[in-house]
């Protein structure tokens, strides 16, 4: 299997993928965008979609789409600050029945792409989509070096990083871009339907087992890479989308932890009341 | 030097007046206390000198330089500090080192001075056994004295506090209004602080605003009563 160029192109975005997704992940989970990355790649298929019917290159129309709906987002989150899943639920609508309208204008020939965007297709992964995640994911590692510090400040409360002097609404477009960015170079490889997860799930387990920022961070990645490598090498076995067997790896990853967890937590219980006793 | 000058503030919630004729100065040195009753827009008028909110009428100036001519620094206690992001994963001491970015230290390494620092800001508030420890495995208390605990570690030139002493004791309420004026008189602090420890807190303030309600409004609207000096002739911790 590694000898197929197909097979060492997918285990290179792998790897990409699993050192930039816990980064952008946990910024999402902590400031309670975790769905913001599911509207995003409904949003980007819309940008697929315009893309095969004006003939261009989808994408590149998707990144632009993306980006646009990513800094609607912030103003709608803004404008409905309690509630601000509203804007999450309004764009995800709007961006899947756009899809939907701009794929029935285009009757014919599409079908087999847009596939491609939903389900994702590892296989045809190719050289310059490479370059791309190693240029996407050397910009956000860069990115989290630089803005750490603020970037904690801004996640742990808006207020306090505003009277700090944090330029907040700025910062908080650009992290949504920038997520926006990931998710469309993401979207074709992995599929519109699940990208979020392969975001989103690396950081929510890390989140459990360590107790500080950097480590949620490190042990994202490492199963991130554990998660995506496993999940790659089943999907080339037994003939399954590679997206959701990476997805189920990480579902099983995340039950067996909480349960290991949880039997730890109790051990220690149950030895602390011997103890007193 | 003014640090802040609130001029005729006026602010009102869709139309409806919450504040009227607020106006009061806060000075380098000066400790200033702020009261009025549950609902007295005590909070609302902390977030339009902040500028998160921004008044209907009136102006508030928050000076950009300290006393010192250099970049005036801000430290925040949000009330309700017990219900903060108790998810989030951080130790204590991860937490308390970022009250440090604001001198700084947003691109830099933080050197022995900004530890030892941190190390006091803990230790003043009892909390440095346990700086490492989950943010979310501590007690509503806890959490309160990190964030006090914060704003010390960042060192502030004004200090605007949220009512900061919720869920202390009398003894640790003691010591932090001791410690609040040493920064005040000692070493030429701002600070404005609201709180319901009125009684306590005299003896350490220099000056008194409260808020009261105005009688002749058919809103539930409030203005300064005066800004006084406190009167300090009777100590309530003893």
């Amino acid at each position: 299997m590694f000898f197929y160029g197909f097979m060492q192109r997918a285990f290179q975005a792998s790897v990409l993928i699993s050192l930039m997704a816990p980064m952008l992940g946990l910024f999402l989970i902590l400031r309670r965008q975790s769905l913001m990355a599911d509207t995003l790649s409904h949003v980007s298929l819309a940008g697929v979609a315009l893309g095969l019917l004006i003939g261009v290159d989808p994408t590149w129309t998707n990144i632009l789409v993306v980006i646009l709906i990513a800094i609607l987002l912030e103003y709608l989150r803004m404008m409905y600050r309690t509630y601000s899943e509203i804007s999450i639920a309004i764009l995800m609508s709007a961006g899947m029945a756009l899809a939907l309208v701009l794929m029935g204008l285009n009757q014919g020939g599409v079908t087999l792409s847009i596939n491609q965007f939903l389900f994702g297709s590892i296989v045809t992964i190719s050289e310059q989509q490479i370059w791309m995640l190693l240029a996407l994911t050397s910009i956000i590692a860069l990115l989290y070096l630089i803005f750490r510090k603020p970037m904690y400040i801004l996640t742990f409360d808006e207020e306090t990083a505003f009277t700090a002097g944090l330029p907040i609404k700025t910062m908080s477009i650009l992290f949504n871009v920038l997520t926006g960015v990931t998710i469309a170079v993401i979207m074709p490889i992995v599929g519109a339907l699940l990208v979020s997860a392969i975001l989103i799930l690396p950081a929510a387990i890390s989140m459990r087992l360590s107790k500080s920022f950097n480590g949620v961070i490190l042990i994202g990645i490492f199963i991130a890479l554990t998660g995506m490598i496993t999940g790659l090498v089943a999907s080339y076995e037994y003939g399954t989308p590679p997206g959701a067997s990476i997805t189920l790896i990480f579902i099983v990853i995340f039950g067996v932890t909480a349960f290991v967890k949880k039997m730890v937590q109790q051990i220690k219980q149950g030895r602390l009341f011997n103890k007193k006793n | 030097m003014h640090y802040i000058k609130v001029n005729n503030l006026a602010f009102h919630y869709e139309n409806e007046p919450v504040l009227e004729n607020i106006s009061f100065e806060v000075n380098s040195g000066d400790f200033v206390m702020l009261t009025g009753e549950n609902g007295a827009a005590k909070t609302t008028l902390l977030r339009n000198i902040l500028g998160l909110l921004k008044p209907t009428k009136g102006s508030v100036t928050l000076s950009s330089k300290n006393r010192w001519g250099e970049k005036l620094v801000v430290g925040y206690v949000p009330q309700q500090v017990a219900s903060f992001n108790a998810g989030f994963p951080s130790t204590v001491l991860e937490l308390v080192q970022s009250g440090r970015y604001q001198r700084g230290k947003w691109f830099k390494k933080l050197d022995k001075e900004d530890k030892e620092h941190v190390r006091r800001s803990l230790e003043s508030v009892g909390m440095w056994d346990m700086r490492h420890k989950k943010i979310g495995e501590l007690s509503g208390g806890q959490k309160q004295r990190i964030s006090i605990a914060r704003v010390f570690a960042t060192d502030p030139d004004l200090f605007v506090l949220d009512e900061p002493t919720t869920g202390m004791d009398v003894h640790s309420r003691e010591e932090f209004y001791k410690l609040l004026k040493h920064n005040s008189q000692d070493h030429g602090k701002g600070i404005l602080m609201v709180t319901h420890d009125h009684e306590e807190l005299r003896h350490y303030s220099d000056k008194h605003i409260e808020l009261v309600r105005k009688e002749d409004s058919p809103w539930r609207c409030f203005s300064m009563d005066s800004c006084k000096e406190p009167s300090k002739h009777q100590s309530s911790f003893h």
